[in-house]
């Protein structure tokens, strides 16, 4: 299976000398596309930092990170226009959906392809294609909020979906649903991560949702290990 | 791309716009006060065009008459007249007073104009109903500010007038509307003493024993006459032939009559940066501190807005918006802020200004240089916020 996401001994450093934090001291991970892995640890064992390397919001120290085909990070970033990277190539579901209160269901949806220069008619063409495949369709021209938690989080999922990235970096996405619901949700990361062959990493603290996992990856003191589940 | 600054203003219009009219009552007294000023310097040229003098002959080294004290003899409007290039000379008196008018008292300028012959300088125009005076004396002309209609009786010192006619815009520089006596009625009014001043006047001269010799009582008789007469003027207003240099006259007059001249530009000159100077200061002062009161509002508003938004601006950043996208977004909701500010506050002052005690003139010109006052205070007062949203960090969407 092809890999959609490398990571080969990344290392993050905060400071330096004495006053220096380890935040990672070289996360070695892989995942593939079309599969879905989650990612635990406990509070500050740096799988926050990993996510801000991994979506280019901050640098790495050292190390390599690759997705898809392309090398991103070589002990310095490999691409010069990181705002674009993470708009055509990777999304983001945060532990909130965070959506943008002034606009509509459409338009949250909408906005990536928009701001990557797609015309508005056709952008939202493609939002609502999306919200009918996540059975949020029927909410197209709601505002966020007269939508359930439950509907938020689908529509946050569009968005991070919405230019076919090869990486969805998803940051405890089920943090506010019931069981239930965050069943629902992974059930659907799944469903999307194969029909779009993407690769979907879930950084979670849900107890319901781990065993759902078939990879898994712990991180501790800034390392990862990589438990297989059944 | 969709307007994300239209589309956060429509999802919050009520506080958008409420916040708008806030501003744009602040915007309307700014209006407001530059129409205070235009309507002073429209007063002073109402006064100086109504007057259709092109000289003004004044006593000499004086700034007289409308920014200082100014008497000269009624007698030097003859040789005046014989001066080639003057057309026209006549002798004027102003006087601002308080007249009763009914419970109420009303501040006018009243005017002595030589009725002598029609259209001679100082005389009344702008008529708009009734008549000009016509007889020698005991009727006036009155400006409709004063409230007066044809036929009410204006007690002016000792005498009554009669009100025969009315007129519109006859303003004094200060805005005080103007009364028309005959030229005699308001020599009289101007200069004449109460009786009892005349009495003991008379009592000085009859024990001066140089104005009372003794044996010729026709000597006091001659020193009283002379003294209860009133033939001074304030002005000699000349109006000069279609062929006259108002300078080249002005120049003669000087020379041959030893008094001071003022052409129409320096008469001008000495009620736009004399007389109303300070009062333009004054004003000048209250545009600044309104214009940074506003600016200070418009930024606090638009720094708040933007500050409450941060989290969503962490977002757009995060999945890849560009940093001018987001300024820009801040921009234009400044700019509607001033816009719909600039509407209200226009629309107020038009509402407001026909209230005002003095003449508020609200010029289409200063309207437009407000708008782009406003708009580039909206543009300096956004920076702050637009500071604010280029140093929200992306990875603050991401939580940890």
């Amino acid at each position: 299976m092809a890999e959609g996401i490398i990571l080969e001994n990344v290392v993050k450093t905060y400071g330096s000398g004495e006053t220096a934090v380890h935040a990672l001291r070289g996360v070695d991970m892989a995942v593939a596309k079309g599969e879905v892995v989650g990612l635990i640890g406990p509070s500050g064992s740096g799988k926050s930092t990993l996510l801000k390397c991994l979506g280019a919001v901050i640098e790495p120290t050292s190390g390599k990170m690759t997705i898809g085909d392309q090398c991103i990070y070589d002990n310095g970033w490999k691409v010069r226009d990181l705002r674009a990277l993470r708009r055509d190539m990777i999304g983001f579901i945060f532990q909130a959906p965070y959506l943008i209160p002034f606009l509509d269901v459409t338009d949250n949806v909408a906005l990536l392809p928009m701001l990557a220069g797609k015309p508005n008619a056709e952008a939202r063409k493609m939002a609502r294609d999306l919200l009918d495949a996540l059975d949020v369709g029927h909410r197209a021209a709601a505002m966020p909020s007269q939508l359930s938690g439950g509907e938020q989080q689908r529509v946050a999922i569009a968005r991070a979906l919405i230019n076919r990235p090869p990486v969805i970096l998803a940051d405890e996405p089920t943090a506010p649903l019931d069981g239930q619901r965050a069943l629902a949700v992974v059930g659907l990361l799944d469903d999307m991560a194969r029909q779009f062959d993407t690769a979907i990493i879930i950084v979670t603290h849900d107890e319901k949702i781990i065993p759902t996992f078939k990879r898994l990856y712990k991180i501790r003191d800034g390392r990862t290990v990589q438990e297989l589940q059944g | 791309m969709i307007s994300l600054a239209g589309r956060d203003i429509l999802h919050g219009w009520g506080k958008f716009v409420l916040t708008g009219v806030g501003l744009g009552l602040l915007i309307g007294v700014t209006l407001s006060m530059a129409g205070v000023y235009r309507g002073m310097v429209d007063d002073a040229q109402a006064l100086l065009d109504n007057s259709r003098a092109d000289l003004w002959v004044v006593q000499k080294d004086t700034l007289g008459p409308y920014a200082e004290p100014s008497s000269l003899t009624e007698d030097s409007e003859r040789p005046i007249q014989a001066m080639r290039g003057v057309a026209q000379a006549a002798g004027v008196t102003y006087l601002t007073m308080q007249i009763a008018h009914g419970d109420k008292d009303v501040r006018v300028m009243v005017v002595g104009a030589d009725m002598g012959e029609p259209g001679l300088p100082g005389q009344p125009t702008h008529l708009i109903s009734g008549r000009q005076i016509v007889r020698g004396h005991y009727e006036a002309v009155a400006d409709v500010k004063t409230g007066f209609a044809i036929g009410d009786r204006v007690r002016v010192r000792r005498n009554s007038y009669t009100v025969v006619g009315l007129t519109s815009r006859m303003v004094s520089s200060g805005g005080d509307p103007m009364l028309f006596l005959s030229l005699k009625d308001a020599q009289a009014a101007q200069f004449q003493r109460d009786s009892d001043a005349i009495v003991r006047q008379r009592a000085r001269t009859a024990t001066n024993p140089q104005l009372n010799p003794p044996g010729n009582p026709a000597v006091a008789q001659a020193v009283n006459a002379v003294q209860a007469g009133n033939a001074n003027v304030n002005a000699i207003l000349v109006t000069i032939t279609p062929d006259a240099n108002p300078d080249d006259v002005a120049a003669a007059i000087r020379r041959w009559q030893r008094l001071t001249v003022y052409t129409r530009a320096e008469m001008e000159e000495i009620l736009v940066q004399k007389l109303i100077a300070n009062s333009a200061r004054q004003i000048a002062m209250f545009l600044v501190i309104l214009s940074i009161v506003s600016a200070a509002i418009v930024a606090f508003i638009i720094y708040t807005m933007t500050i409450g938004k941060i989290r969503e601006i962490a977002v757009l950043k995060l999945i890849g918006t560009r940093n001018r996208t987001i300024s820009w977004m801040i921009l234009q909701q400044a700019l509607g802020l001033g816009l719909i500010g600039f509407i209200v506050g226009k629309i107020a002052a038009s509402l407001w200004a026909p209230f005002f005690p003095k003449y508020v003139l609200l010029l289409p010109s200063d309207s437009i240089l407000g708008f782009v006052a406003v708009m580039l205070i909206c543009t300096l007062a956004s920076f702050l916020a637009i500071q604010a949203a280029i140093k929200v960090d992306p990875a603050e969407a991401i939580g940890g």
